[in-house]
């Protein structure tokens, strides 16, 4: 198996450039992530990020023949050869694969991911009926790898302005939590000409999502609950 | 940044000025086809009629805000310059209200 991976390492290199390998994957290396892990082994300098290695954490974002994927859940079987791997498109390159994701979190944390209710505190809990508990599917199994945000042409020409895709798909994961009181707030703070209406419908986040997620219709979900509001 | 055309109201106005154009062009072009105007003169007639000329206003309105909301958005994407920014959405906006008193005076005239 042959592949063609970005190298970039700041204390040494001057610019980016790519290095060739190849290798025969074991039986058991069935994802690319495990490829990666023996490369490792070969050239201890090779720099990625990785933990959970089945799709839960995140960590493992990059972009696989000009597609973003997580490697820990892309087969290694099917990909064109040489297979070329880069850091995520439009992220501050840190060493080789692994990118600087503070922007991303910046975003994800200035849509207050959290409950805001100054009800006071029921005995036990605030209890969701299952239709309740039914609206946060396809919302709360986003893993923030952040997928879907760096291959977002309106996040690259606006990232400090836009929210981007993972940020707003959380927005209304917590403006449809039936526990939550800040909805007509959360609205308020998206309508302005950057940080949802930069959004162009172009859908590559619903379409490179490893989870299946579908930032795109939360988006426009949120446009019409606007909407709704504002009549 | 929260002035009348931000966010959501431009949004609208993006949309519903389509529809509006849409249907509009729509009509134009099954008008033409279907009674086709035989001489200046007619064309004129028909032209004055209030509804027509009402409607011909409205249409090329939604177009100059469509336009707007659309020149408005590719600025705001690609240009990150805040003195650049305003001069070209200035002359974005006095061009397409030029062009769009401009027309008024040609319906109306
Ligand atoms: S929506 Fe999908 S692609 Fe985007 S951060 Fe969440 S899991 Fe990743
Ligand atoms: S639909 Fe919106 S958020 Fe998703 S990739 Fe396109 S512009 Fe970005
Ligand atoms: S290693 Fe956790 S998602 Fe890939």
């Amino acid at each position: 198996m042959r592949l063609s991976i970005f190298r970039f390492d700041p204390d040494r290199d001057r610019k980016p450039y790519m290095q060739d390998y190849e290798l025969v994957p074991e039986p058991s290396e069935r994802m690319l992530l495990d490829v990666l892990v023996r490369l490792k082994t070969v050239d201890d300098s090779l720099t990625f990020r990785r933990s959970c290695r089945e799709g839960v954490c995140g960590s493992d974002a990059m972009n696989i023949n000009g597609r973003n994927g997580l490697a820990c859940i892309t087969p290694v079987s099917g990909l064109k050869e040489p297979v070329e791997l880069r850091p995520l498109p439009s992220f501050p390159v840190i060493r080789d694969l692994v990118v600087d994701m503070s922007q991303f979190f910046k975003q994800y944390h200035s849509i207050r991911p959290y409950l805001i209710n100054d009800e006071p505190e029921p005995d036990k809990e605030r209890v969701q009926s299952p239709e309740e508990r039914a609206q946060l599917d396809g919302l709360y199994e986003c893993i923030l790898c952040a997928c879907c945000t760096s291959q977002c042409p309106s996040s690259w020409w606006n990232p400090e302005k836009f929210v981007g895709p993972a940020g707003l798909l959380q927005a209304y994961r917590f403006i449809v939590d039936s526990r939550d009181r800040a909805g007509a707030q959360r609205l308020d703070d998206l309508n302005d000409p950057f940080r949802l209406f930069r959004c162009r419908t172009i859908m590559n986040c619903t379409e490179v999502c490893p989870r299946g997620l579908s930032p795109s219709r939360a988006i426009e979900k949120i446009r019409l609950m606007m909407v709704k509001a504002s009549l | 940044m929260r002035h009348a055309l931000s966010g959501l109201n431009a949004w609208l106005v993006q949309r519903l000025s389509a529809v509006y154009s849409l249907l509009f062009i729509v009509y134009l072009s099954l008008h033409f086809l279907l009674e086709p105007p035989g001489s200046y003169e007619q064309w004129q007639q028909w032209m004055r009629q209030p509804l027509v000329s009402t409607a011909s206003l409205i249409f090329f309105g939604a177009l100059s805000l469509h336009m707007w909301v659309g020149l408005r958005d590719v600025v705001l994407d690609y240009v990150h310059s805040p003195g650049l920014r305003v001069c070209l959405l200035a002359s974005v906006a006095i061009g397409l209200a030029a062009m769009a008193a401009w027309t008024a005076r040609i319906l109306l005239g």
